[in-house]
């Protein structure tokens, strides 16, 4: 087994090697109870980095993920009450129509995507605080337990996220695996000019990478809303690193083409772990987010594959 | 005083210089003629400091030398005039003149630009360019901005002690006549501050300018030729030399096509400043060639076909109806493949194993509902892998890790498996070696057996001899004459030279 074989395992062997170390060090920390708390609580981060995954996949970046959380929690809490559960439907329908605003931005007027989302994320940002009066907004906890309860319970001890986490896994890892789609993303990733010359239309799949980023965004942040049953247009703030250390970390680089959503699952995990040491390790809340930074920066260094980079601006 | 004792330069693969001699004297005009891959560019890249040679020596002056990279040649008194400006636009013409010599006139790391204006403007004198040294680059045109690049090298004059050797790799090649002409006449005074050596793919400009001309082929050095020694046409069967065996490009398989069906028609089609005017036939069973020096248009008809660039004039026909229209993914949908020249970024996708690829073009037709059927595309993968003799361990190695030849083969079996009945090949048989070559020939003959129609832009011009029916020799963008290419009515290789400078 060579060097290029064993850094297909490395974030399988990274998360064991950290779960391992913080249960020496806490052995309270590999109770069942306690890591079933932690997966679900990671959920929403799971849900948004799942999305971006396909973004980063296709060898671009979408930067409005948090953004697109912030404003989709004030959306679900100003429309709940008078939506129901269509305001899913909202949200949604919103992340996946914004996402697309991004692909084609980037695709029909050549601006790179890491501009093109941030311009987005500043748009969807500005819609949050217009919408909610830049205040936080709180949720009817009747209404949002009779809609949305489902999401937040627990059956038996597992957390109902989980669940939820699952099955868009799977889904997921369909689209990615079995379907015209998941070929066509990986074709663009690995090789977009070998695509385009094999008659594949780039462009409409860019956009739809973008659109499912932005839909996953959008589910993250109804969820997170749903969670602390109330939005702000800055609630969400801290996602974005984690979310994109979870991709990167689990092995799907920034030029694309290789990793996929299990890669982003194990990426998460990762990110839980680390997580859940600061505060055993006494790390406050307030550096975690250097820490990520740091994790960020060697995530790329190890994972970026130059051979297709010919100069980093 | 410069000279190359049997000079040795390996590849992987590829010899691509072998033994070479060169020498030039002071003052000398020397130019370097040969086909695609005879080893010019190599040699080049060996004499300015780019590639060291694997074997033989360097001497100036009789004293060997050794440069690690091109800025210690330059030391030397080697410059290089590159045929991709290696100006940098947005500075002005000094800055760029004196790109990495600054210090000269740097004081406290501030530049004194007045003193940096006036050293411009006598290099500029040089080559008799009267502009204000302080302009923008991007303003000046193409012509001016060659003579810019002749200036910068001229700089060595001042810099270094010995002689100077100035490299011009087709200097010529987006000149018009009269640019062409003072360039000429610039050179020829310039001998009494360098020497020259001259690469060109337009013999009458080289047989013009150059005192000797060396002849190279296949990584050697076929003749040195002083000035009024040959005529054109020696000259020409020097570079392409070798006997054309019939055998070798199938030609015994070559059967006439069917001119009743023509599958692929473009009128009057053309692009500003790329291609104008073309208008050809493509029948079923047929191999129609495009022959031309680089940039003469072939790749822009190819692309036009495949709908990656749009025509500002004129119609392409698919079957008999206009494609107004046309992008890639629907040129595929009506039946058109295309292999491109560039077979690593274009032609396969690294990092996808053999069924992705092959698959690639046709997902539509492995799938339902979106849904791929990946058991169909393996099947199809082991099918073609036999049929092709495909070397890979199975349908699941990655197609970036195959040797060239079987890089090629997947990309062919792409396009048969398609059903593609108009093939576009670019270079398809660029850096394979000999047996794989013959493979690619073998499959264009079935592929016209089947009816299939090819436009073929071929790596040699034997290559485009002996495999097409049909020869289309274009220059600056236009059809300059169409040959028949019947088994043993043939054209020889200086009929379309005759066509081509």
């Amino acid at each position: 087994m060579n060097l290029q074989q064993i850094r297909q395992y490395m974030p399988w062997i990274a998360l064991v090697v950290l779960v391992a170390l913080v249960g020496i060090a806490n052995p309270g920390f590999l109770r069942p109870a306690n890591l079933l708390g932690l997966a679900g609580d990671i959920v929403p981060l799971f849900i948004m980095a799942l999305g971006l995954t396909f973004a980063i996949y296709i060898g671009g970046i979408d930067l409005s993920v948090q953004s697109m959380a912030n404003m989709i929690t004030v959306v679900a809490s100003v429309y709940l009450a008078s939506l129901g559960g269509w305001v899913a439907v909202l949200c949604v329908g919103a992340g996946f129509a914004l996402g697309m605003l991004s692909g084609f931005v980037t695709t029909r007027l050549f601006v790179p995507s890491f501009i093109s989302t941030l311009a987005v994320g500043g748009i969807c940002f500005s819609i949050a605080q217009w919408l909610s009066g830049n205040r936080a907004l709180n949720m009817d906890a009747e209404q949002r337990n009779a809609v949305f309860g489902w999401m937040i319970g627990r059956t038996g001890i597992i957390p109902n996220e989980l669940f939820i986490a699952g099955a868009l896994l799977a889904i997921c890892l369909f689209i990615e695996r079995r379907t015209t789609l998941g070929r066509a993303f990986k074709a663009v990733g690995a090789g977009e000019l070998a695509a385009r010359a094999s008659g594949i239309n780039v462009a409409r799949y860019k956009i739809l990478a973008f659109a499912i980023s932005g839909a996953l965004a959008a589910i993250a942040g109804l969820m997170f809303s749903v969670k602390l049953s109330g939005g702000a247009p800055t609630i969400a703030n801290g996602f974005l690193l984690p979310a994109i250390v979870a991709v990167l970390v689990g092995g799907t680089p920034l030029t694309g083409g290789v990793g996929g959503v299990l890669n982003t699952m194990i990426g998460t995990l990762i990110v839980a772990v680390i997580r859940a040491s600061m505060l055993y390790f006494g790390i406050e809340a307030t550096q975690q987010q250097m820490l990520f930074g740091l994790v960020l920066i060697v995530a790329i260094a190890t994972t970026i594959d130059r051979s297709k980079l010919r100069t980093v601006k | 005083m410069y000279e190359l004792r049997a000079v040795e330069k390996k590849f992987p693969g590829v010899h691509a210089l072998k033994s070479v001699d060169f020498k030039i004297a002071r003052g000398e005009i020397v130019g370097l003629v040969g086909e695609n891959g005879a080893g010019k560019s190599t040699l080049m890249k060996v004499i300015y400091g780019a590639y060291q040679p694997d074997g033989g020596q360097i001497l100036i002056d009789g004293k060997a030398v050794r440069f690690a990279n091109p800025r210690q040649a330059m030391e030397k008194g080697i410059g290089m005039v590159f045929q991709e400006q290696s100006l940098i636009p947005n500075l002005t013409v000094m800055e760029n003149i004196f790109l990495g010599y600054q210090e000269q006139f740097t004081r406290l790391g501030v530049i004194d630009w007045k003193a940096m204006a006036a050293a411009a403007r006598k290099q500029l004198a040089k080559v008799k360019l009267d502009i204000d040294p302080r302009m923008v680059t991007s303003a000046l045109s193409f012509a001016q901005r060659q003579l810019v690049e002749l200036a910068k090298v001229l700089t060595l004059e001042e810099r270094v002690e010995g002689d100077l050797v100035i490299l011009l790799d087709e200097p010529t090649s987006v000149l018009n006549k009269e640019e062409v002409a003072l360039l000429f006449k610039l050179v020829r005074e310039l001998t009494s501050r360098a020497s020259f050596i001259f690469v060109s793919h337009r013999m009458d400009e080289v047989m013009d300018l150059s005192d000797r001309i060396y002849v190279m082929k296949d990584g050697q050095v076929m003749d040195v030729l002083a000035r009024g020694q040959a005529e054109a046409p020696e000259i020409q069967r020097k570079m392409v030399g070798r006997d054309i065996d019939r055998e070798y490009y199938r030609e015994q398989k070559q059967v006439p096509y069917d001119a009743d069906k023509v599958l692929l028609e473009l009128s009057g089609v053309g692009i500003s400043g790329r291609i104008e005017d073309i208008s050809l036939k493509l029948h079923a069973g047929e191999v129609l060639c495009l022959v031309g020096t680089e940039g003469s248009g072939r790749e822009a008809i190819l692309r036009t076909i495949f709908g990656m660039v749009q025509p500002a004039e004129g119609e392409v026909r698919i079957d008999g109806a206009v494609q107004p229209r046309l992008t890639p993914g629907s040129a595929v949908a009506r039946g058109v493949g295309y292999v491109p020249r560039e077979r690593k970024i274009e032609g396969i996708v690294s990092g996808m194993n053999v069924y992705e690829n092959m698959t690639l073009s046709q997902l539509g037709r492995y799938s339902s509902w979106g849904v791929l059927a990946v058991g169909r595309e393996k099947a199809l993968a082991r099918d073609w892998i036999a049929k092709l003799k495909i070397k890979a361990h199975s349908e699941y190695a990655d197609c970036g890790n195959l040797s060239g030849g079987n890089q090629q083969k997947v990309v062919l079996a792409k396009w048969r498996s398609g059903g593609s009945r108009i093939v576009l090949l670019d270079h398809p048989t660029r850096g394979l070696d000999i047996g794989a070559k013959e493979d690619v020939y073998d499959m264009i003959r079935e592929m016209s057996a089947d009816g299939v129609g090819v436009v073929l832009v071929a790596d040699t011009l034997e290559e485009a001899i002996g495999l097409s029916h049909t020869i289309v020799v274009l220059k600056d963008g236009a059809i300059q004459h169409v040959f028949d290419c019947r088994p043993g009515a043939k054209p020889s290789l200086f009929d379309l030279l005759h066509h081509m400078i």
